[in-house]
């Protein structure tokens, strides 16, 4: 997680979270865009995630490059619009902004497939952010160790979830494309997500 | 509180944006009815982050960045509204999509305890319809041609392997045969998610078969 070291107190000033920790660079640009519409804290983001939104865009195969701009935009400025709607204590930047980016692209997709269709990938994602202490703690322990433990899957694994989730196929089309059973994807896809611990409880 | 769940592959799906929309919209419905599959699926989405962040990046050059700083302007940021939970039990979704509420819809009577009402989700793939069932009705036995997701939304139904109540999220995989019947006690809200027409097995009405068509609307 990256500090802000390098700014002054005063005008926008570090943000405290509750345990008066400083908040990662991130998600204090996005609170001072919400906050003093800062282009400066904008500009910070645009060069870090644009080029990770452009290799997103790229990695779903089917958009040319002026589609992959277009969607770098269009991300980018839902992004300035909805910097109101981030909770730093709730979620983490890289989360709210990668669920953007994903969306988007959905929606490019759908919209170059001519689909007339009155929902947008928004509106059919779950919105609940839960309020509780115990479970926001319980997410950010979650999140850093998924993070944590991502680096060290094995190949095939990461592979297969690197289709999955950045290329966005089923499960059913990245079988096809490997050329292997439709049950060694899940079963890959079962086994990263138990090394990232990441289970049904019963 | 619901016992039945979207399993870990469809919520990997669903968290990765890979589902159909049709797919995507019942399996929301659910989830956001359902603190567990909210988890879940917020773990999942939080590996979609940690993979993004890991890409890869691709060269961005400055022109791209003046070309958004210049359109900032023109897009004022959107006050946030946190979504009310509306005084309505129905799903915002379903809402929108009926523009209006169960007894606004257009039904179609199949036989005395069913009628269907389809929705159009502009998904070209999957008919996305409700299913009424009288309490105490019975749908004639049947098959599936192709998958079959059906969430329960008002009510319940039984079938040979069990009976199911609302918020209850199922997967039906070709071939399962079954004779769902409401509960005695109230009429049975289901929305039901089809990729292929479903196929009769009852003999008094094999005869539709031919006639069934997957309907996007």
């Amino acid at each position: 997680m990256r500090l802000v070291t390098d700014r002054k107190d005063g005008e926008g000033g570090p943000h405290l979270d509750a345990d008066g920790n400083r908040s990662d660079e991130w998600s204090e640009c996005l609170t001072l865009i919400a906050q003093h519409q800062d282009r400066a804290a904008f500009t910070r983001l645009f060069r870090h995630f644009a080029p990770l939104m452009k290799a997103f865009a790229l990695s779903g195969s089917t958009l040319s490059a002026n589609h992959a701009d277009e969607l770098v935009q269009e991300v980018m400025l839902k992004v300035w619009q909805k910097a109101s709607g981030f909770d730093p204590q709730k979620a983490a930047a890289s989360t709210w902004i990668y669920t953007i980016a994903r969306n988007c692209r959905t929606d490019l997709y759908r919209r170059l497939q001519k689909f007339d269709t009155p929902l947008s990938a928004e509106d059919v994602t779950d919105s609940q952010e839960s309020e509780e202490a115990f479970v926001v703690l319980h997410q950010k322990r979650s999140r850093d160790r998924i993070h944590a433990l991502l680096a060290e899957l094995p190949n095939d694994q990461a592979q297969i979830l690197g289709k999955v989730y950045m290329e966005g196929k089923t499960h059913t089309e990245v079988a096809g494309e490997l050329d292997i059973p439709l049950g060694t994807v899940k079963s890959r896809v079962r086994l990263a997500l138990q090394k990232l611990q990441i289970q049904l409880e019963r | 509180m619901s016992n039945l769940h979207p399993d870990l592959d469809l919520l990997t799906e669903y968290a990765a944006g890979s589902l159909a929309l049709a797919q995507a919209a019942c399996v929301s419905i659910h989830v956001n009815d359902c603190r567990r599959c909210q988890r879940i699926a917020g773990q999942l989405t939080d590996l979609g982050a940690g993979l993004f962040e890991a890409l890869e990046p691709s060269p961005v050059g400055d022109a791209q960045l003046n070309a958004v700083l210049a359109r900032l302007d023109d897009e004022k940021p959107l006050e946030y509204i946190r979504k009310k939970s509306s005084t309505s039990d129905t799903p915002a979704i379903l809402q929108r999509l009926m523009r209006g509420d169960f007894s606004d819809l257009n039904w179609k009577n199949v036989g005395s305890a069913l009628r269907i009402s389809y929705l159009k989700t502009g998904d070209p793939q999957h008919e996305f319809a409700l299913y009424h069932i009288r309490a105490g009705g019975r749908i004639p036995e049947h098959t599936h041609r192709g998958t079959e997701m059906t969430l329960v939304l008002e009510g319940g139904f039984s079938d040979a392997n069990g009976s199911y109540h609302k918020g209850d999220f199922l997967l039906r995989k070709p071939g399962d045969v079954h004779a769902p019947t409401a509960l005695q006690s109230e009429d049975c809200i289901c929305l039901a998610v089809l990729d292929a027409p479903l196929r009769f097995t009852d003999w008094k009405f094999r005869w539709m078969n031919p006639f069934l068509k997957l309907r996007t609307v």
